[in-house]
């Protein structure tokens, strides 16, 4: 098997540029919205939802010739909610502060259209391998997204840049005092989630611009 | 085109097997959770009790801290120490043994926290609002579990509406302004708690009960609501052991 041929290199390359499930496709808005106000917690969503979008995308592949078609919705969403709630109860195990932070919103990746996308389009059509380098694309191309809504939200919302640690998160670096001091205010705007939009639109179109793409008219 | 016998048969293997996982990770971080959920608990009891966050850092530290500090007991409606499992009393139904965490430093009380609990808009909010010794104000206020809308009503266990509680502006004759804490008794000494006014509350002269009112939120009037009930409703429980503490320095 070669892993990383042009086509398997293509599988997994075009969802983080040409074809992000984000910024082209607009899919898992509603968790970009959300869980971007630190970057600590975006960092944390890009790693469940690189974990459930791999492993929903090679079990539902491996198993994909013995769904029947008529159940094969029930049968992923099964196969989704059940990985979603493993990493559910992993955070609140492992990362108690980081899930009380992410609340509901890690038991929502289950609705994350991205997931059941991915399952419907690539996985029950592909093998395995090839369903975990879409699902590895797919997931980070998503993650690369909310990570830079959420370092400029934090970094110009809330004048922090946060990562994630055992608990509370681990403040990198913070706008000195003498700045506030000299005048300079953190935009509250983009803790709230019109900020969201306007980051996330803003991302769009120099994504877009990046990767060349034209809507069609 | 599968036959329905092996769609039923299929399903139910699925069924089975992801039933099995999922029963397999919950049963091997359920002592886990169970930790962190007990830490949590005091965590908050410690924070509206006004303790360092350093002594907080870890589940550890928390558990220390609250070991050396916390005088943990349970009292009855009439002011009474009963007996009591005390983590196992339920905060929200429960009338008739009421917990209480009393802050010691040298057999000398520095704060009473209190459990509160209610209904918000979709859930029950949990909480622990601590007292200064002379029970008359918030020493700080803290909530550690709701359901609430993320935004709106789950505003409530941020920073910026706790600090409502201890932060009430009181202009000096001289026009400075001084920080003080909201009270939950009147001048009479009536336990009268914390009103969470809509909207923002008014700080002129003619509004006498600025001190027992906190601002709102915008967009989560029912979970203000909530909280405005609860907390009274809470308070007045409490209400024959309050005054014992502030009468005579003990329960």
């Amino acid at each position: 098997m070669e892993l990383f041929n042009s086509e398997s290199k293509k599988i997994i390359s075009d969802p983080i540029n040409v074809n992000n499930p984000i910024s082209l496709q607009v899919l898992g808005i509603c968790s970009a919205l959300a869980v971007t106000i630190r970057l600590d917690q975006a960092i944390i969503m890009t790693l469940a939802v690189v974990f459930v979008l791999c492993s929903s995308n090679v079990i539902l592949s491996l198993i994909r010739n013995y769904i029947p078609t008529r159940v094969r919705i029930v049968i992923m969403l099964s196969v989704i909610a059940s990985l979603v709630s493993v990493v559910d109860e992993l955070l609140k195990a492992y990362l108690y502060d980081m899930s009380k932070q992410l609340s509901v919103f890690v038991g929502l990746i289950i609705t994350n259209c991205i997931i059941m996308g991915r399952a419907e389009a690539f996985a029950l059509k592909h093998g395995p391998s090839k369903a975990f380098l879409d699902g590895l694309g797919n997931s980070m191309g998503y993650g690369l997204i909310i990570i830079i809504v959420s370092f400029f939200r934090e970094l110009f919302g809330a004048g922090t840049i946060t990562l994630p640690d055992g608990g509370a998160g681990y403040v990198l670096w913070s706008i000195p005092d003498s700045w506030y001091a000299a005048g300079y205010e953190n935009i509250g705007l983009l803790v709230l989630s019109p900020g969201a939009f306007i980051i996330l639109g803003l991302v769009i179109w120099i994504q877009r611009e990046f990767a060349g793409v034209e809507e069609d008219a | 085109m599968y036959s329905n016998n092996y769609t039923l048969f299929f399903v139910f293997i699925v069924t089975v097997v992801l039933g099995t996982m999922l029963s397999f990770t919950k049963d091997n971080v359920k002592d886990l959770q169970d930790q962190n959920l007990k830490a949590d608990v005091q965590k908050t009891i410690l924070r509206s009790l006004n303790f360092e966050e350093n002594l907080l850092a870890s589940n550890e530290s928390i558990e220390q801290t609250f070991k050396n500090y916390i005088d943990a007991k349970c009292v009855n409606i009439q002011g009474e120490i009963v007996n009591c499992n005390i983590e196992e009393v339920d905060i929200e139904k429960n009338e008739e043994v009421l917990p209480i965490y009393i802050r010691m430093n040298n057999n000398e009380i520095q704060g009473i926290a209190l459990p509160v609990a209610g209904k918000g808009l979709w859930s029950t909010i949990f909480g622990y609002i601590a007292l200064t010794p002379d029970t008359d104000s918030v020493l700080g206020i803290q909530f550690y579990k709701h359901g609430e809308t993320p935004g709106l009503g789950g505003e409530v266990e941020k920073k910026w509406f706790t600090d409502n509680f201890v932060n009430h502006p009181l202009k000096k004759p001289n026009g400075e302004v001084k920080y003080v804490p909201k009270k939950i008794r009147d001048n009479s000494g009536k336990i009268v708690s914390i009103k969470v006014v809509k909207g923002g509350v008014d700080y002129s002269e003619s509004n006498s009960a600025s001190i027992h009112q906190v601002d709102g939120i915008s967009g989560a009037t029912v979970t203000a609501d909530g909280v405005t009930d609860f907390l009274l409703e809470d308070l007045l429980r409490y209400e024959k052991t309050l005054d014992k503490i502030r009468d005579y320095g003990t329960i």
